[in-house]
């Protein structure tokens, strides 16, 4: 089973991390769910894979009632984002997915119904939890060509995706960015080979370095908190990405 | 060079009941084929019969009951292609109920307190649902197939009449009885492909 730590909390105003399952099988990629509660609603963000759904939904359903989810928001349209969505669409049926335009008619292939589907247009927009403001920032080509990340401006907190990403070896599995200069060596071949566009990694790296960030926290691997985000933010900058060695 | 393996990996039951299908299809697609044959080998007949004249008058309708049983053979393919194709919706459908019932009776069990229960309960009542719509059309199939046997038997009888009569045809006799030999052998080749179909672990279960 997968375990939970609240990272953010403020009343009811909360960012859970939905992290590492000791029980799940290595042909699997490792990934983690962020739930974000207000005013006794939740909006799961990239809720996981089909194979790794009783995994999350064990672990999320032992810290908030899963037919309270409101939502889901899918930074892209990855199976290990979203093929998850026909099971949790089993406990709630009337969920919204919010997800990139681009994707919106590929997703339900997942599952879902036409009224399932909320789709962000390119500039982003703003979702409502109860009156909290979360705010979809484009990513687009970082990886997935329609991409978003989920910004909230009062926890600090930014859900980045795939960006951000480490494929960390056994054994390093804190929950946190501890040692930058050794935790970014496992991000560097992801960033390299999944991302595709330096022009779009850099108008990220600008967007992104203006906005007020306390945790970035990845899909894969490990969260950057503090002085770690413009650290992520200018190694990225620097970073040559859709590079293949054939 | 990177060769071609397949791995190991055994399909689960309703994974071996959709390979069953692809082979009944395959055989049935062969009997069409086959039937087409009988088709084209009739017309020939009449034609000839209508040469020899009066001695191949018995002939000559066998050979247009054979026409007519051709015809009626790929009318009752093509309805068992039909069932096929509603099959195999059907065991895709049952594929998938069986995946999310082991994904949602694995979230029931880490998770005992949650609504998990209930919706396994749900989503097992509609998985009892098309399991029972497959077991309908699997008998409907099994029907249709002892339909296609009995017309086939009739077509062996056809057959062999054709062989009897080609005796009687005097200076045609030679290439009459070589046609309803040949009649003869084809109807035997359905009757074995609809026998191995009726074989198939599909309706046997084994
Ligand atoms: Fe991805
Ligand atoms: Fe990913």
């Amino acid at each position: 089973m997968k375990t939970t730590k609240t990272i953010f909390q403020q009343g009811n105003h909360k960012w859970v991390a939905i992290v590492r399952d000791p029980e799940k099988p290595n042909y699997l990629v490792d990934t983690n769910e962020y739930l974000v509660t207000h005013g006794g609603k939740g909006l799961l963000l990239d809720p996981g894979g089909a194979e790794i759904f009783p995994a999350v939904f064990s672990a999320l359903s032992a810290e908030f009632d899963p037919s309270a989810l409101a939502g889901i928001f899918a930074s892209h349209q990855d199976p290990d984002i979203c093929s998850s969505l026909a099971l949790w669409l089993e406990f709630n049926p009337g969920m919204r997915c919010y997800v990139s335009w681009l994707w919106s008619s590929f997703i339900p292939h997942f599952g879902g119904t036409a009224d399932t589907f909320v789709p962000i247009p390119d500039e982003g927009t703003d979702i409502s939890l109860e009156g909290l403001i979360l705010q979809a920032v484009p990513a687009h080509y970082l990886h997935s060509s329609g991409n978003f990340n989920l910004y909230d401006k009062i926890a600090k907190v930014m859900f980045s995706g795939d960006v951000g990403a480490a494929l960390l070896p056994p054994g390093e599995d804190s929950l946190f960015v501890e040692d930058f200069d050794r935790h970014i060596r496992h991000a560097e071949g992801f960033h390299r080979r999944w991302m595709g566009s330096n022009e779009a990694k850099r108008r990220w790296c600008e967007r992104v370095s203006q906005m007020d960030i306390d945790m970035l926290c990845p899909q894969h691997g490990a969260i950057y908190r503090g002085a770690d985000v413009q650290r992520f933010i200018n190694w990225f900058d620097d970073l040559q990405v859709g590079i293949v060695k054939a | 060079m990177n060769a071609l393996t397949m791995s190991t990996a055994r399909p689960p039951p309703a994974g071996d009941d959709l390979l069953r299908i692809v082979r009944i299809n395959e055989e049935i697609k062969r009997v069409v084929g086959v039937s087409f044959k009988i088709n084209i080998m009739a017309l020939n007949a009449i034609f000839l019969a209508k040469r020899a004249g009066t001695a191949a008058r018995g002939f000559g309708v066998l050979s247009n009951e054979l026409r007519v049983f051709s015809q009626d053979l790929r009318t009752c393919m093509e309805a068992l292609t039909g069932l096929i194709h509603g099959c195999v919706n059907e065991v895709s459908i049952v594929l998938q109920d069986i995946r999310f019932a082991r994904l949602l009776r694995e979230a029931a069990e880490l998770a005992p307190q949650s609504a998990a229960i209930a919706v396994l309960q749900r989503r097992e009542d509609e998985n009892e649902a098309h399991r029972q719509k497959l077991a309908s059309l699997r008998g409907q199939l099994k029907r249709a197939l002892e339909d296609a046997f009995q017309m086939v038997e009739l077509g062996g009888v056809l057959a062999k009449s054709a062989k009897i009569e080609a005796a009687y045809g005097q200076s045609f006799a030679p290439s009459l009885s070589q046609v309803s030999g040949e009649f003869d052998g084809i109807v035997e080749e359905i009757r074995g492909s609809l026998e191995s179909l009726r074989r198939s672990a599909f309706f046997t279960g084994h």
